[in-house]
């Protein structure tokens, strides 16, 4: 029989000794260990770490930083450390969107030179109307991300701006450096006029309140005359391109004017996100203004300021739009360019420079690169407006964030269902143990008695008891050990109340001078059977733990 | 100053019945679903194309043409739900996602419909017959008589469907407080199905009734969204008999500026009551707090 246990040493014919004993079937006790081990759900790989370039640190120049003239403020955000390992010095840029932001500047500066021959005049025009837009948008992604306005006028304040400067040129025949200057008194009139309400407003009655203010500026310049309802807008505005030059350089002088535009709006948005003014406009988001108005924030007085900046920006980069298309016209009141401005700020991520201009970028090149795509490419960028908005939480800019508070998500989702109750420790339990030992030792018992349990059976109890002492079978000499190896502390005892008569079970305390209590009153009448309650005890405890 | 008292007061009547009907729609949308529902412009047109499809292909009669513009309306509605409500209502920045999403699905569609029907607007068949009502001094013809009867009706359909039946007993549970209806059971999903479906066929009843003044046209929703909207934000958004209030103010004071000053300056006087209004009471006439919506 397989299930039979030989004893070794019954051939020396000890009295009492059996040859052999029935017992269960040998299982390996490295099994419970590959069992808990390994992962019982699927564990995918998501990402991995954050990953930072070393730069190697200069012997000579170790602290030396790049630094704003006549600031302490830095260039780039370096940290510098050792190596603990190799001992070297190395920097690690922290912050890397200045360089980005280097990069494509760079890349703006020299694309009309690498521009191919046949789309010379579509793209330089295309870039032009991008950079104009990209001032726009980050204007408008200051009043509605930072200051948390919900506003959808902007677009109606630089068609205000262009119309009156083009309306004032045509009429009075301004200089073209004069238009912006119109367009900004014109913006910060507007702006104050369309600040008043938002004192008093909140969130999406402001942003249908604008709306129903573009409307009524579009109506209004299709049915007035002087805004010429039958020319379809006003035209013949002084340009700032000088007459009689030729198509392409007039289209790159006007690339690298509203390039230059766009500079001074980011230095603008830079300004005011980087000064106290964004500071306390970040301190009162939306749904917080309570918090930041009990810590002294005057938030409503911030909003209204950045609304005038920004609308005066605005007003201005009017005339710019009235000199560079030499006037205005409806189209820029519609319904349609401020979806398409809202699309632009909705792709990059709203309240983010580089996301309004990554924004403006992509429906810009859609809008007017594919113009024989027809109605298609407005489709076409709804439906990539749609997904942003579905799928992402702060638009192409926010997709590293959202993937690592996801990347977190799932991390603790495999943690927690890695807890097991019973000898091993909850994860906040295990991080509140000082002794990290003992999270092992317990992880190490689970797994010991969950072995143990398969190895207790009728045929090992019955083999105790014939024999408490003396040669076992491996099953139970395992069990046995186990047993041996608890700690004092209510580790079952016999009492020999009468040597050889009669025992009684009792149970350590543990503690120096504190007697062991009695576990039951029945008294046994010799050893082996006392041995052998106590092992049937012990079994029991076991099956139950 | 003479004013045609009869004229101005039948325009007003006419056009505060079909205000109310748009209004009404936004109104429930926002208080029940926290959804500034912007494709309401875009379900309007729709709703226009489906109509003049059933006249073209189907029959001319009034009521299948208005059976099909609101059945057409409330398509686009559920359509509208599943897009920009169901996928981020349990997101973070609902609100403001929801109104990107929902002008996104505007733009989708009135590119789509100008891609598939072209920029010329259509004419419905007249829907109410040809007949002239004379009371006293006023004459009431067929299309305001039969725009008023119909919004009237349908309206108090609506209004008494959300009064007594179960889905409009869960839909007012939403309106009150989501959070608690949908503890005790109200599934957000499923009543967002039902609410986009009565206000997507609101849109499209109204859709019809102006059909002879808007005629149908892929743009054709921009106008009647933009007084929808200004109507329920006048009204408070989420309030049923403010939103009618306002539609008979805006109504009556569209007429009276129609009157007295011209056509021109309809958008210049309403703009200027609407924030009249909204700066004696930010909420508009029955609005109520936000923090009172949501304890």
């Amino acid at each position: 029989m397989a299930n039979l246990w030989k004893n070794p040493v019954a051939n020396w014919s000890i009295k009492g000794e059996a040859d052999n004993v029935p017992t269960i079937p040998w299982t390996s006790p490295l099994k419970p260990w590959i069992e808990t081990t390994k992962a019982k759900q699927k564990l995918y790989k998501v990402g991995r770490l954050r990953y930072y370039y070393k730069f190697p640190g200069h012997g000579a120049r170790t602290w030396h930083r790049w630094r704003y003239p006549f600031t302490r403020r830095r260039i780039l955000n370096i940290r510098g450390e050792y190596n603990a390992k190799s001992l070297r010095r190395e920097k690690t840029i922290l912050d890397r969107r200045p360089v980005y932001w280097m990069l494509s500047f760079i890349a703006m500066v020299i694309a009309p030179l690498l521009m191919p021959g046949g789309l010379e005049s579509t793209l330089l025009n295309a870039g032009a109307v991008f950079f104009i837009y990209a001032a726009i948008n980050l204007c408008w992604t200051l009043v509605i991300g930072t200051a948390g306005i919900f506003s959808l006028a902007s677009m109606a304040i630089v068609g205000a701006g262009a119309y009156g400067a083009a309306y004032l040129s045509l009429t009075y025949g301004l200089p073209w450096w004069s238009l912006p200057m119109v367009g900004s008194v014109i913006g910060l009139v507007f702006g104050i006029l369309i600040a008043l309400p938002a004192t008093r407003l909140e969130g999406f009655y402001y942003a249908l309140l604008t709306l129903g203010l573009v409307e009524l500026c579009r109506v209004y310049v299709i049915q007035s005359r002087t805004f010429g309802s039958a020319t379809g807008g006003v035209y013949g505005a002084d340009s700032y391109l000088p007459d009689g030059i030729s198509e392409i350089s007039g289209l790159t002088i006007s690339y690298y004017v509203c390039f230059a535009v766009m500079l001074a709006v980011l230095f603008m948005f830079r300004f005011i996100q980087g000064k106290r003014l964004g500071r306390i406009l970040r301190m009162a988001p939306e749904k917080r203004e309570a918090f930041a108005e009990a810590t002294g924030v005057n938030f409503r007085w911030a909003r209204i300021q950045v609304f005038i900046i920004t609308s005066v920006v605005l007003g201005a980069l009017g005339g710019v739009y009235a000199s560079h298309f030499h006037g205005a016209s409806p189209s820029l009141f519609s319904m349609d360019s401020v979806l398409l401005g809202l699309a632009m700020l909705v792709i990059g991520g709203i309240g983010r420079s580089e996301g309004a201009v990554f924004g403006t970028l992509v429906v810009v090149m859609i809008d007017k690169v594919f113009i024989d795509w027809g109605p298609l490419r407005l489709i076409l960028i709804g439906v990539i407006m749609l997904s942003v908005v579905l799928f992402l939480k702060g638009g192409v800019f926010g997709i590293k964030q959202q993937f690592r508070a996801w990347r977190n998500k799932k991390k603790s989702e495999n943690r927690s269902t890695r807890a097991e109750k019973g000898g091993e420790m909850l994860p906040e339990e295990a991080t509140e143990t000082h002794d990290k030992d003992q999270i092992f030792l317990r992880r190490f018992d689970k797994m010991q008695r969950d072995y143990l349990k398969t190895l207790v059976s009728e045929e090992v109890i019955e083999e105790h008891r014939r024999s408490p002492l003396g040669q076992h079978s491996e099953a139970l000499e395992r069990l046995l050990n186990y047993f041996r190896r608890q700690p004092q502390s209510d580790k079952y005892a016999l009492e020999a109340i009468e040597p050889f008569k009669s025992y009684r079970i009792i149970a350590m305390s543990g503690q120096r001078g504190v007697p062991p209590r009695v576990v039951e009153d029945k008294i046994y009448k010799s050893e082996s059977e006392a041995l052998h309650a106590v092992f049937v005890r012990r079994v029991q405890d076991l099956m139950e733990s | 100053m003479d004013i045609d008292i009869g004229f101005v007061a039948i325009t007003a009547v006419t056009l505060a019945c079909i205000y109310g009907t748009l209004a009404i729609g936004v109104s429930i949308t926002w208080s029940s679903l926290g959804l500034i529902n912007m494709s309401y412009g875009f379900t309007f047109a729709t709703a226009g194309y489906g109509a003049w499809l059933v006249s073209e292909y189907i029959s001319s009669l009034g009521p299948v043409v208005i059976l099909g513009g609101i059945l057409t309306g409330a398509l686009v509605g559920v359509l509208v739900c599943a897009v920009a409500f169901i996928p981020i209502h349990d997101k973070p920045n609902f609100t403001v996602r929801g109104l990107i999403a929902s002008l996104a699905l505007s733009l989708i569609g009135t590119q789509a419909l100008l891609y598939f029907f072209g920029p010329q607007s259509k004419t419905l068949p007249p829907l109410f017959g040809d007949w002239e009502l004379e009371l006293g001094e006023v004459v009431l013809t067929a299309d305001k008589g039969g725009a008023i009867l119909t919004s009237i009706l349908m309206l108090t359909l609506a209004l008494w469907w959300l009064r007594s039946s179960r889905r409009g007993l869960e839909i007012r549970a939403m309106m009150m407080n989501p959070h608690a209806a949908s503890l005790v059971g109200i599934g957000v999903r499923r009543t967002g199905f039902y609410v986009m479906a009565l206000t997507g066929g609101l849109a499209g009843l109204a859709s019809v009734l102006l059909s002879q003044t808007y005629f149908v046209s892929p743009f054709s929703g921009v106008t009647p969204l933009i007084k929808g909207l200004s109507v329920a934000l006048c009204g408070g958004l989420g309030s049923v008999g403010g939103a009618m209030i306002a539609a008979v103010m805006i109504g009556v004071n569209e007429a009276l500026t129609a009157d007295i000053l011209g056509g021109q300056y309809i958008l210049i006087t309403q703009f200027l009551l609407i924030i009249l209004v909204l700066i004696i009471r930010p909420r508009g006439i029955a609005g109520i707090l936000d923090k009172q919506r949501e304890a």
